[in-house]
Protein backbone atom coordinates (compact mmCIF):
# COMPACT_ATOMS: atom_id res chain seq x y z
CA UNK A 1 0.00 0.00 0.00
CA UNK A 2 1.06 3.58 -0.64
CA UNK A 3 2.88 4.68 2.53
CA UNK A 4 1.01 7.97 2.34
CA UNK A 5 -2.24 6.16 2.96
CA UNK A 6 -1.10 4.04 5.83
CA UNK A 7 -1.67 6.54 8.62
CA UNK A 8 -5.25 7.25 7.53
CA UNK A 9 -5.98 3.54 7.22
CA UNK A 10 -4.69 2.96 10.76
CA UNK A 11 -6.80 5.81 12.14
CA UNK A 12 -9.89 4.52 10.36
CA UNK A 13 -9.26 1.02 11.71
CA UNK A 14 -8.98 2.53 15.20
CA UNK A 15 -12.29 4.32 14.67
CA UNK A 16 -10.66 7.64 15.55
CA UNK A 17 -12.95 10.01 13.62
CA UNK A 18 -11.33 13.29 14.66
CA UNK A 19 -7.77 12.24 13.85
CA UNK A 20 -8.91 10.54 10.64
CA UNK A 21 -10.55 13.78 9.51
CA UNK A 22 -7.30 15.69 10.02
CA UNK A 23 -5.26 13.06 8.23
CA UNK A 24 -7.77 12.99 5.36
CA UNK A 25 -7.38 16.74 4.95
CA UNK A 26 -3.61 16.42 5.00
CA UNK A 27 -3.73 13.76 2.31
CA UNK A 28 -5.99 15.85 0.11
CA UNK A 29 -3.66 18.80 0.44
CA UNK A 30 -0.70 16.59 -0.44
CA UNK A 31 -2.60 15.38 -3.50
CA UNK A 32 -3.22 18.87 -4.79
CA UNK A 33 -6.71 19.01 -3.27
CA UNK A 34 -7.89 15.84 -5.02
CA UNK A 35 -9.75 12.99 -3.31
CA UNK A 36 -7.85 10.12 -4.95
CA UNK A 37 -5.69 9.19 -1.94
CA UNK A 38 -8.56 9.51 0.53
CA UNK A 39 -10.81 7.26 -1.55
CA UNK A 40 -8.01 4.71 -1.82
CA UNK A 41 -7.48 4.84 1.95
CA UNK A 42 -11.19 4.32 2.65
CA UNK A 43 -11.27 1.25 0.48
CA UNK A 44 -8.01 -0.05 1.93
CA UNK A 45 -9.39 0.33 5.47
CA UNK A 46 -12.50 -1.65 4.55
CA UNK A 47 -10.37 -4.35 2.93
CA UNK A 48 -8.21 -4.60 6.03
CA UNK A 49 -11.26 -4.71 8.28
CA UNK A 50 -12.74 -7.37 6.04
CA UNK A 51 -9.67 -9.54 6.55
CA UNK A 52 -9.69 -8.93 10.30
CA UNK A 53 -13.39 -9.56 10.74
CA UNK A 54 -13.74 -13.07 9.52
CA UNK A 55 -17.21 -14.36 10.26
CA UNK A 56 -15.87 -15.89 13.48
CA UNK A 57 -14.39 -12.62 14.74
CA UNK A 58 -16.97 -10.17 13.49
CA UNK A 59 -18.23 -7.68 16.03
CA UNK A 60 -20.51 -4.76 15.37
CA UNK A 61 -18.87 -2.25 17.65
CA UNK A 62 -15.43 -2.17 16.02
CA UNK A 63 -16.91 -2.06 12.55
CA UNK A 64 -19.36 0.67 13.50
CA UNK A 65 -16.48 2.79 14.78
CA UNK A 66 -14.49 2.29 11.61
CA UNK A 67 -17.61 2.93 9.55
CA UNK A 68 -18.39 6.13 11.43
CA UNK A 69 -14.85 7.43 10.95
CA UNK A 70 -14.93 6.49 7.26
CA UNK A 71 -18.24 8.30 6.74
CA UNK A 72 -16.90 11.39 8.53
CA UNK A 73 -13.89 11.49 6.20
CA UNK A 74 -16.10 10.82 3.17
CA UNK A 75 -18.49 13.65 4.10
CA UNK A 76 -15.56 16.00 4.61
CA UNK A 77 -14.05 15.02 1.28
CA UNK A 78 -17.32 15.13 -0.65
CA UNK A 79 -19.43 17.76 1.11
CA UNK A 80 -22.02 17.59 -1.66
CA UNK A 81 -22.66 14.04 -0.49
CA UNK A 82 -21.60 12.01 -3.49
CA UNK A 83 -18.79 9.53 -2.93
CA UNK A 84 -17.57 8.28 -6.29
CA UNK A 85 -19.55 5.12 -6.96
CA UNK A 86 -17.29 3.01 -9.11
CA UNK A 87 -18.93 -0.31 -8.38
CA UNK A 88 -22.56 0.32 -9.24
CA UNK A 89 -25.79 0.95 -7.33
CA UNK A 90 -27.48 -1.30 -4.79
CA UNK A 91 -30.70 -0.89 -2.81
CA UNK A 92 -30.77 -1.94 0.83
CA UNK A 93 -33.70 -2.26 3.26
CA UNK A 94 -35.08 -4.02 6.32
CA UNK A 95 -38.49 -5.52 5.49
CA UNK A 96 -41.78 -4.34 6.94
CA UNK A 97 -42.32 -5.56 10.49
CA UNK A 98 -38.65 -5.45 11.40
CA UNK A 99 -37.36 -2.27 13.01
CA UNK A 100 -33.83 -3.46 13.76
CA UNK A 101 -31.53 -1.60 11.39
CA UNK A 102 -28.10 -1.79 12.98
CA UNK A 103 -26.89 -4.48 10.57
CA UNK A 104 -28.37 -2.70 7.58
CA UNK A 105 -26.75 0.60 8.54
CA UNK A 106 -23.41 -1.06 9.01
CA UNK A 107 -23.63 -2.78 5.63
CA UNK A 108 -24.50 0.56 4.04
CA UNK A 109 -21.40 2.14 5.55
CA UNK A 110 -19.11 -0.69 4.45
CA UNK A 111 -20.45 -0.74 0.90
CA UNK A 112 -20.32 3.05 0.56
CA UNK A 113 -16.71 3.14 1.71
CA UNK A 114 -15.91 0.38 -0.78
CA UNK A 115 -17.24 2.39 -3.71
CA UNK A 116 -20.84 1.26 -4.13
CA UNK A 117 -23.71 3.71 -4.39
CA UNK A 118 -26.14 2.57 -1.71
CA UNK A 119 -29.79 3.61 -1.80
CA UNK A 120 -31.17 3.00 1.69
CA UNK A 121 -34.93 2.39 1.89
CA UNK A 122 -34.76 2.25 5.68
CA UNK A 123 -36.33 -0.13 8.18
CA UNK A 124 -39.90 -1.45 8.34
CA UNK A 125 -39.94 -1.08 4.56
CA UNK A 126 -42.82 -2.48 2.44
CA UNK A 127 -41.66 -4.82 -0.34
CA UNK A 128 -43.11 -2.70 -3.20
CA UNK A 129 -41.07 0.28 -2.01
CA UNK A 130 -37.86 -1.76 -2.31
CA UNK A 131 -38.78 -3.02 -5.78
CA UNK A 132 -39.68 0.47 -6.98
CA UNK A 133 -36.35 1.77 -5.68
CA UNK A 134 -34.48 -0.92 -7.60
CA UNK A 135 -36.22 0.13 -10.83
CA UNK A 136 -35.91 3.85 -10.20
CA UNK A 137 -32.25 3.80 -9.22
CA UNK A 138 -31.15 1.28 -11.85
CA UNK A 139 -29.66 -0.89 -9.12
CA UNK A 140 -28.01 -4.20 -9.93
CA UNK A 141 -28.73 -5.73 -6.49
CA UNK A 142 -31.33 -5.65 -3.75
CA UNK A 143 -30.04 -6.35 -0.22
CA UNK A 144 -32.46 -7.31 2.56
CA UNK A 145 -31.50 -7.50 6.20
CA UNK A 146 -33.70 -9.21 8.81
CA UNK A 147 -33.19 -9.86 12.50
CA UNK A 148 -36.54 -11.48 13.26
CA UNK A 149 -38.07 -14.60 11.78
CA UNK A 150 -41.47 -13.19 10.66
CA UNK A 151 -39.71 -11.45 7.76
CA UNK A 152 -38.70 -14.77 6.19
CA UNK A 153 -41.97 -15.28 4.23
CA UNK A 154 -41.71 -11.71 2.94
CA UNK A 155 -38.20 -12.20 1.64
CA UNK A 156 -39.42 -15.26 -0.25
CA UNK A 157 -41.84 -13.04 -2.21
CA UNK A 158 -39.21 -10.62 -3.46
CA UNK A 159 -38.14 -12.66 -6.48
CA UNK A 160 -41.62 -12.78 -7.95
CA UNK A 161 -42.23 -9.10 -7.23
CA UNK A 162 -39.03 -8.23 -9.06
CA UNK A 163 -40.04 -10.44 -12.00
CA UNK A 164 -43.43 -8.72 -12.20
CA UNK A 165 -41.59 -5.42 -12.66
CA UNK A 166 -39.34 -6.86 -15.37
CA UNK A 167 -36.39 -7.03 -12.95
CA UNK A 168 -35.70 -10.74 -13.08
CA UNK A 169 -31.94 -10.22 -13.45
CA UNK A 170 -31.54 -8.32 -10.20
CA UNK A 171 -29.25 -9.95 -7.69
CA UNK A 172 -31.01 -10.67 -4.39
CA UNK A 173 -28.86 -10.87 -1.27
CA UNK A 174 -30.14 -11.57 2.26
CA UNK A 175 -28.40 -11.13 5.61
CA UNK A 176 -29.02 -10.55 9.32
CA UNK A 177 -29.48 -12.86 12.29
CA UNK A 178 -32.77 -14.45 11.19
CA UNK A 179 -32.18 -14.63 7.47
CA UNK A 180 -28.73 -16.13 7.74
CA UNK A 181 -30.24 -19.16 9.47
CA UNK A 182 -31.79 -20.01 6.09
CA UNK A 183 -30.29 -21.23 2.84
CA UNK A 184 -30.47 -19.14 -0.33
CA UNK A 185 -32.82 -21.74 -1.80
CA UNK A 186 -35.18 -21.55 1.17
CA UNK A 187 -35.32 -17.75 0.90
CA UNK A 188 -35.51 -17.77 -2.89
CA UNK A 189 -32.55 -15.38 -3.09
CA UNK A 190 -29.21 -15.56 -4.87
CA UNK A 191 -26.97 -15.35 -1.84
CA UNK A 192 -27.10 -15.29 1.95
CA UNK A 193 -24.29 -13.13 3.31
CA UNK A 194 -22.67 -14.06 6.63
CA UNK A 195 -21.84 -10.42 7.38
CA UNK A 196 -21.39 -7.01 5.75
CA UNK A 197 -17.95 -7.85 4.36
CA UNK A 198 -19.14 -11.15 2.96
CA UNK A 199 -21.89 -9.17 1.23
CA UNK A 200 -19.32 -6.72 -0.16
CA UNK A 201 -17.11 -9.55 -1.42
CA UNK A 202 -20.05 -11.19 -3.14
CA UNK A 203 -21.09 -7.95 -4.86
CA UNK A 204 -17.52 -7.18 -5.93
CA UNK A 205 -17.21 -10.64 -7.41
CA UNK A 206 -20.43 -10.13 -9.34
CA UNK A 207 -19.25 -6.79 -10.66
CA UNK A 208 -15.94 -8.25 -11.70
CA UNK A 209 -17.76 -10.81 -13.84
CA UNK A 210 -20.30 -8.45 -15.36
CA UNK A 211 -19.96 -7.91 -19.09
CA UNK B 1 -37.74 -36.87 38.93
CA UNK B 2 -39.77 -33.78 38.24
CA UNK B 3 -38.73 -30.96 35.93
CA UNK B 4 -37.16 -28.75 38.56
CA UNK B 5 -35.19 -31.62 40.10
CA UNK B 6 -34.09 -32.75 36.65
CA UNK B 7 -32.78 -29.33 35.63
CA UNK B 8 -30.92 -28.79 38.90
CA UNK B 9 -29.44 -32.28 38.78
CA UNK B 10 -28.33 -31.74 35.19
CA UNK B 11 -26.46 -28.53 35.92
CA UNK B 12 -24.85 -30.17 38.95
CA UNK B 13 -23.70 -33.03 36.70
CA UNK B 14 -25.68 -35.54 38.76
CA UNK B 15 -27.43 -38.67 37.53
CA UNK B 16 -30.70 -38.17 35.65
CA UNK B 17 -33.69 -40.17 34.45
CA UNK B 18 -33.43 -38.26 31.17
CA UNK B 19 -32.01 -35.04 29.74
CA UNK B 20 -34.12 -32.01 30.75
CA UNK B 21 -36.01 -30.30 27.96
CA UNK B 22 -36.53 -26.54 27.97
CA UNK B 23 -37.65 -25.16 24.62
CA UNK B 24 -37.41 -21.38 24.91
CA UNK B 25 -41.12 -20.90 24.33
CA UNK B 26 -42.15 -17.33 25.10
CA UNK B 27 -44.70 -15.56 22.85
CA UNK B 28 -45.07 -18.73 20.81
CA UNK B 29 -47.15 -20.06 23.70
CA UNK B 30 -49.86 -17.53 22.77
CA UNK B 31 -49.78 -18.51 19.10
CA UNK B 32 -49.97 -22.18 20.03
CA UNK B 33 -53.05 -21.41 22.14
CA UNK B 34 -54.63 -19.40 19.32
CA UNK B 35 -54.49 -16.13 21.23
CA UNK B 36 -53.20 -12.75 20.08
CA UNK B 37 -49.78 -11.84 21.39
CA UNK B 38 -50.84 -8.45 22.75
CA UNK B 39 -53.14 -10.15 25.28
CA UNK B 40 -50.38 -12.54 26.29
CA UNK B 41 -48.01 -9.62 26.92
CA UNK B 42 -50.42 -7.59 29.01
CA UNK B 43 -52.60 -10.11 30.88
CA UNK B 44 -50.78 -12.29 33.43
CA UNK B 45 -53.58 -14.84 33.57
CA UNK B 46 -53.42 -15.34 29.81
CA UNK B 47 -49.63 -15.66 29.92
CA UNK B 48 -49.75 -18.17 32.75
CA UNK B 49 -52.46 -20.23 31.09
CA UNK B 50 -50.60 -20.32 27.76
CA UNK B 51 -47.29 -21.20 29.42
CA UNK B 52 -48.84 -24.00 31.44
CA UNK B 53 -50.54 -25.40 28.32
CA UNK B 54 -47.30 -25.20 26.33
CA UNK B 55 -45.42 -26.98 29.10
CA UNK B 56 -47.91 -29.84 29.00
CA UNK B 57 -48.07 -30.03 25.21
CA UNK B 58 -44.31 -29.83 24.73
CA UNK B 59 -43.57 -31.93 27.86
CA UNK B 60 -41.14 -29.23 28.95
CA UNK B 61 -39.38 -29.04 32.30
CA UNK B 62 -39.79 -25.27 32.70
CA UNK B 63 -42.19 -22.39 32.18
CA UNK B 64 -41.28 -18.76 31.55
CA UNK B 65 -42.90 -15.78 33.24
CA UNK B 66 -41.35 -13.62 30.57
CA UNK B 67 -43.00 -10.90 28.49
CA UNK B 68 -40.56 -9.25 26.10
CA UNK B 69 -37.35 -7.23 26.08
CA UNK B 70 -39.14 -3.90 26.53
CA UNK B 71 -40.55 -4.29 30.04
CA UNK B 72 -37.74 -2.48 31.87
CA UNK B 73 -37.27 0.36 29.39
CA UNK B 74 -41.05 0.94 29.21
CA UNK B 75 -41.21 1.10 33.02
CA UNK B 76 -38.58 3.84 32.89
CA UNK B 77 -40.44 5.93 30.34
CA UNK B 78 -39.49 4.71 26.85
CA UNK B 79 -42.45 4.82 24.48
CA UNK B 80 -43.34 1.54 22.79
CA UNK B 81 -45.32 0.78 19.69
CA UNK B 82 -47.63 -2.19 20.17
CA UNK B 83 -49.06 -4.49 17.53
CA UNK B 84 -51.77 -7.09 17.87
CA UNK B 85 -49.72 -10.11 16.99
CA UNK B 86 -46.05 -9.22 17.15
CA UNK B 87 -43.73 -8.02 19.88
CA UNK B 88 -43.76 -4.29 20.66
CA UNK B 89 -40.68 -2.23 19.98
CA UNK B 90 -39.17 0.95 21.36
CA UNK B 91 -40.35 3.93 19.36
CA UNK B 92 -38.74 6.59 21.56
CA UNK B 93 -35.99 5.50 23.95
CA UNK B 94 -36.05 7.31 27.28
CA UNK B 95 -32.34 8.08 27.45
CA UNK B 96 -31.07 10.61 24.92
CA UNK B 97 -27.50 10.42 26.13
CA UNK B 98 -25.63 8.30 28.64
CA UNK B 99 -24.90 11.22 30.93
CA UNK B 100 -28.64 11.73 31.49
CA UNK B 101 -28.88 8.45 33.40
CA UNK B 102 -28.63 10.36 36.68
CA UNK B 103 -32.12 11.68 35.95
CA UNK B 104 -33.64 8.19 35.94
CA UNK B 105 -35.11 6.74 39.11
CA UNK B 106 -35.37 3.03 39.79
CA UNK B 107 -38.98 1.99 39.19
CA UNK B 108 -41.16 0.15 41.69
CA UNK B 109 -41.75 -3.27 40.08
CA UNK B 110 -45.16 -3.51 41.76
CA UNK B 111 -46.40 -0.44 39.90
CA UNK B 112 -44.25 0.54 36.93
CA UNK B 113 -45.41 -0.25 33.38
CA UNK B 114 -45.91 -3.97 32.77
CA UNK B 115 -43.59 -5.07 35.56
CA UNK B 116 -46.62 -6.03 37.68
CA UNK B 117 -47.78 -8.28 34.81
CA UNK B 118 -44.50 -10.17 35.00
CA UNK B 119 -44.74 -10.47 38.78
CA UNK B 120 -48.32 -11.72 38.69
CA UNK B 121 -47.46 -14.18 35.91
CA UNK B 122 -44.63 -15.57 38.06
CA UNK B 123 -47.00 -15.89 41.01
CA UNK B 124 -49.69 -17.65 38.97
CA UNK B 125 -47.23 -20.02 37.33
CA UNK B 126 -45.61 -20.96 40.62
CA UNK B 127 -49.05 -21.58 42.05
CA UNK B 128 -49.92 -23.74 39.05
CA UNK B 129 -46.75 -25.85 38.82
CA UNK B 130 -45.34 -25.54 42.32
CA UNK B 131 -41.96 -27.24 42.39
CA UNK B 132 -42.87 -29.75 39.68
CA UNK B 133 -41.18 -27.60 37.05
CA UNK B 134 -38.81 -24.67 36.94
CA UNK B 135 -40.54 -21.28 36.93
CA UNK B 136 -38.19 -18.85 35.22
CA UNK B 137 -38.54 -15.09 35.42
CA UNK B 138 -36.37 -12.77 33.36
CA UNK B 139 -34.30 -9.64 33.67
CA UNK B 140 -32.28 -7.91 30.98
CA UNK B 141 -28.52 -7.90 31.36
CA UNK B 142 -26.81 -4.51 31.63
CA UNK B 143 -25.64 -4.22 28.02
CA UNK B 144 -29.01 -5.18 26.61
CA UNK B 145 -30.87 -2.80 28.90
CA UNK B 146 -28.45 0.00 27.95
CA UNK B 147 -29.32 -0.65 24.30
CA UNK B 148 -33.04 -0.67 25.13
CA UNK B 149 -32.73 2.60 27.05
CA UNK B 150 -30.72 4.48 24.42
CA UNK B 151 -31.18 2.62 21.14
CA UNK B 152 -28.52 0.10 20.16
CA UNK B 153 -26.47 2.34 17.89
CA UNK B 154 -26.40 5.23 20.36
CA UNK B 155 -25.50 2.89 23.22
CA UNK B 156 -22.61 1.31 21.36
CA UNK B 157 -21.17 4.67 20.35
CA UNK B 158 -21.64 5.96 23.90
CA UNK B 159 -19.62 3.03 25.19
CA UNK B 160 -16.65 4.43 23.26
CA UNK B 161 -17.32 8.17 23.20
CA UNK B 162 -18.42 8.70 26.80
CA UNK B 163 -17.19 5.60 28.64
CA UNK B 164 -17.56 6.94 32.17
CA UNK B 165 -21.18 7.94 31.62
CA UNK B 166 -21.85 4.68 29.84
CA UNK B 167 -20.54 2.73 32.82
CA UNK B 168 -23.05 4.62 34.94
CA UNK B 169 -25.78 3.39 32.59
CA UNK B 170 -24.51 -0.16 33.03
CA UNK B 171 -24.47 0.20 36.82
CA UNK B 172 -27.97 1.63 36.80
CA UNK B 173 -29.08 -1.32 34.64
CA UNK B 174 -27.68 -3.78 37.19
CA UNK B 175 -29.44 -1.97 40.05
CA UNK B 176 -32.69 -2.16 38.13
CA UNK B 177 -32.22 -5.85 37.28
CA UNK B 178 -31.53 -6.63 40.93
CA UNK B 179 -34.68 -4.85 42.06
CA UNK B 180 -36.90 -6.34 39.35
CA UNK B 181 -35.31 -9.76 39.77
CA UNK B 182 -35.80 -9.75 43.55
CA UNK B 183 -39.48 -8.94 43.05
CA UNK B 184 -39.89 -11.81 40.57
CA UNK B 185 -38.18 -14.25 42.94
CA UNK B 186 -40.40 -13.06 45.75
CA UNK B 187 -43.44 -13.53 43.51
CA UNK B 188 -42.55 -17.16 42.89
CA UNK B 189 -39.90 -17.49 40.19
CA UNK B 190 -37.26 -20.12 40.98
CA UNK B 191 -34.67 -18.11 39.08
CA UNK B 192 -34.37 -15.20 36.67
CA UNK B 193 -32.99 -15.80 33.24
CA UNK B 194 -30.52 -12.99 32.54
CA UNK B 195 -31.21 -12.11 28.92
CA UNK B 196 -28.16 -10.38 27.50
CA UNK B 197 -27.99 -10.77 23.69
CA UNK B 198 -26.27 -7.40 23.23
CA UNK B 199 -23.23 -8.75 25.09
CA UNK B 200 -22.65 -11.25 22.29
CA UNK B 201 -19.17 -11.33 20.73
CA UNK B 202 -21.06 -10.60 17.50
CA UNK B 203 -21.86 -7.18 18.96
CA UNK B 204 -18.97 -6.27 21.29
CA UNK B 205 -15.44 -7.66 21.45
CA UNK B 206 -14.69 -10.33 24.08
CA UNK B 207 -12.36 -7.88 25.85
CA UNK B 208 -15.25 -5.45 26.26
CA UNK B 209 -17.30 -8.27 27.79
CA UNK B 210 -14.57 -9.28 30.21
CA UNK B 211 -13.71 -5.74 31.28
CA UNK B 212 -17.07 -4.00 31.42
CA UNK B 213 -19.81 -6.60 31.51
CA UNK B 214 -18.48 -9.63 33.38
CA UNK B 215 -17.97 -7.74 36.68
CA UNK B 216 -21.49 -6.38 36.46
CA UNK B 217 -22.97 -9.75 35.57
CA UNK B 218 -21.12 -11.12 38.60
CA UNK B 219 -22.78 -8.53 40.84
CA UNK B 220 -26.15 -9.29 39.28
CA UNK B 221 -25.70 -13.05 39.63
CA UNK B 222 -24.69 -12.75 43.29
CA UNK B 223 -27.64 -10.48 44.05
CA UNK B 224 -30.14 -12.80 42.40
CA UNK B 225 -28.69 -15.73 44.34
CA UNK B 226 -29.06 -13.73 47.56
CA UNK B 227 -32.68 -13.12 46.56
CA UNK B 228 -33.32 -16.85 46.47
CA UNK B 229 -32.57 -17.90 42.89
CA UNK B 230 -31.93 -21.64 42.73
CA UNK B 231 -29.37 -21.14 39.94
CA UNK B 232 -27.94 -18.49 37.63
CA UNK B 233 -28.95 -18.66 33.95
CA UNK B 234 -27.33 -16.41 31.35
CA UNK B 235 -28.61 -16.19 27.78
CA UNK B 236 -26.28 -14.58 25.25
CA UNK B 237 -26.86 -15.37 21.60
CA UNK B 238 -24.31 -15.77 18.83
CA UNK B 239 -20.71 -17.03 18.90
CA UNK B 240 -20.14 -17.05 22.68
CA UNK B 241 -17.25 -19.52 22.75
CA UNK B 242 -14.59 -16.85 23.52
CA UNK B 243 -16.50 -15.55 26.56
CA UNK B 244 -17.84 -18.85 27.93
CA UNK B 245 -14.81 -19.38 30.21
CA UNK B 246 -15.78 -16.16 32.06
CA UNK B 247 -19.28 -17.39 32.88
CA UNK B 248 -18.68 -19.50 36.02
CA UNK B 249 -16.97 -16.58 37.74
CA UNK B 250 -20.10 -14.51 36.99
CA UNK B 251 -22.19 -16.93 39.06
CA UNK B 252 -23.61 -18.60 35.98
CA UNK B 253 -24.76 -22.21 36.39
CA UNK B 254 -26.59 -22.48 33.07
CA UNK B 255 -25.52 -20.84 29.81
CA UNK B 256 -27.77 -20.82 26.77
CA UNK B 257 -25.74 -21.42 23.62
CA UNK B 258 -26.80 -20.78 20.08
CA UNK B 259 -26.86 -22.99 17.00
CA UNK B 260 -23.63 -21.48 15.69
CA UNK B 261 -21.62 -22.89 18.64
CA UNK B 262 -20.50 -26.51 18.40
CA UNK B 263 -21.60 -28.34 21.58
CA UNK B 264 -18.23 -30.02 22.06
CA UNK B 265 -16.37 -26.74 21.71
CA UNK B 266 -18.75 -25.12 24.18
CA UNK B 267 -18.00 -27.91 26.64
CA UNK B 268 -14.26 -27.54 26.09
CA UNK B 269 -14.54 -23.81 26.81
CA UNK B 270 -16.49 -24.37 30.04
CA UNK B 271 -16.05 -27.94 31.33
CA UNK B 272 -18.27 -27.67 34.44
CA UNK B 273 -20.92 -25.26 33.21
CA UNK B 274 -24.52 -26.24 32.53
CA UNK B 275 -25.21 -25.76 28.84
CA UNK B 276 -28.68 -25.22 27.37
CA UNK B 277 -29.01 -25.43 23.63
CA UNK B 278 -28.61 -25.36 20.80
CA UNK B 279 -31.17 -26.20 18.14
CA UNK B 280 -31.37 -23.57 15.38
CA UNK B 281 -34.47 -21.49 16.19
CA UNK B 282 -35.70 -21.24 12.60
CA UNK B 283 -35.52 -25.03 12.29
CA UNK B 284 -38.74 -25.06 14.33
CA UNK B 285 -40.33 -23.16 11.45
CA UNK B 286 -38.67 -24.38 8.28
CA UNK B 287 -37.94 -28.05 8.97
CA UNK B 288 -39.81 -31.06 10.34
CA UNK B 289 -39.79 -33.27 13.44
CA UNK B 290 -37.27 -35.68 11.90
CA UNK B 291 -34.83 -32.87 11.20
CA UNK B 292 -35.24 -31.61 14.77
CA UNK B 293 -34.54 -35.09 16.13
CA UNK B 294 -31.42 -35.24 13.99
CA UNK B 295 -30.30 -31.81 15.19
CA UNK B 296 -30.70 -32.97 18.81
CA UNK B 297 -28.21 -35.80 18.40
CA UNK B 298 -24.98 -33.82 19.07
CA UNK B 299 -26.52 -32.19 22.16
CA UNK B 300 -27.78 -35.51 23.50
CA UNK B 301 -24.38 -36.99 22.81
CA UNK B 302 -22.80 -34.27 24.93
CA UNK B 303 -25.43 -34.85 27.63
CA UNK B 304 -23.99 -38.32 28.31
CA UNK B 305 -21.34 -36.64 30.44
CA UNK B 306 -23.89 -34.42 32.20
CA UNK B 307 -24.45 -30.69 32.44
CA UNK B 308 -26.81 -30.33 29.49
CA UNK B 309 -30.35 -29.07 28.96
CA UNK B 310 -31.85 -29.76 25.55
CA UNK B 311 -33.15 -26.43 24.29
CA UNK B 312 -33.38 -24.09 21.36
CA UNK B 313 -30.38 -21.87 20.64
CA UNK B 314 -32.51 -18.81 21.31
CA UNK B 315 -36.22 -18.02 21.46
CA UNK B 316 -38.52 -20.41 19.59
CA UNK B 317 -40.06 -18.22 16.85
CA UNK B 318 -43.68 -17.17 17.23
CA UNK B 319 -44.63 -19.03 14.08
CA UNK B 320 -42.88 -22.32 15.04
CA UNK B 321 -44.60 -25.57 14.09
CA UNK B 322 -45.81 -27.26 17.30
CA UNK B 323 -44.88 -30.73 15.99
CA UNK B 324 -41.26 -29.51 15.70
CA UNK B 325 -41.23 -28.27 19.31
CA UNK B 326 -42.73 -31.59 20.48
CA UNK B 327 -39.86 -33.37 18.76
CA UNK B 328 -37.43 -32.01 21.37
CA UNK B 329 -39.04 -33.88 24.26
CA UNK B 330 -39.44 -36.99 22.12
CA UNK B 331 -35.73 -36.98 21.35
CA UNK B 332 -34.81 -36.58 25.03
CA UNK B 333 -37.14 -39.38 26.13
CA UNK B 334 -35.79 -41.70 23.45
CA UNK B 335 -32.28 -41.02 24.71
CA UNK B 336 -33.08 -41.69 28.39
CA UNK B 337 -30.71 -41.01 31.27
CA UNK B 338 -26.97 -41.00 31.70
CA UNK B 339 -25.43 -44.44 31.20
Amino acid sequence: MDANLDQLVVLLMDGDSAAALQEGRRLRAADGGGPRLVVAALEAAMDRMSTKCTTEQFNLLEIMLTGRAAMAVARDTFPEGAMPATKGTVVIATPEGDVHDLGKNLTRMVLTAKGFRVVDCGKDCPLPVMVMAVAREDAFALLVSGLISPVVPMVRQLRSLLRERGLAGIQLVAGGAALKQCTAEALNVDYVAGDAFDCARHLELLQAHRP
Amino acid sequence: MNGLERILAAVRFQDLDRVPVVPQVFGHAARAAGLPLDRYLTDPAVLARCQAAAMEDYRADAVFALLDVNVETEALGSRLRYAKDSYPYVEHPVLERASAVGGLRLPDPRRAGRMPVALEAARLLRHAVGDRALVAGCVLGPMTLACQLMGAEAALFAAVDTPAAFEQVLDFAVDLALRFGAAQLEAGAHLCLVFEPSASPAVVPPGFFRELLAPRLRRLGAGLRDGGAVAGWLAIAGPIEPILPSFPACGVDIASFDYCVDPRRARAAAPRLGLAGNIRPLAFVDSGPEAIAEACAPVLDLARTGGVILSSGCEIPLEARPECVRALARAARAEGGRP
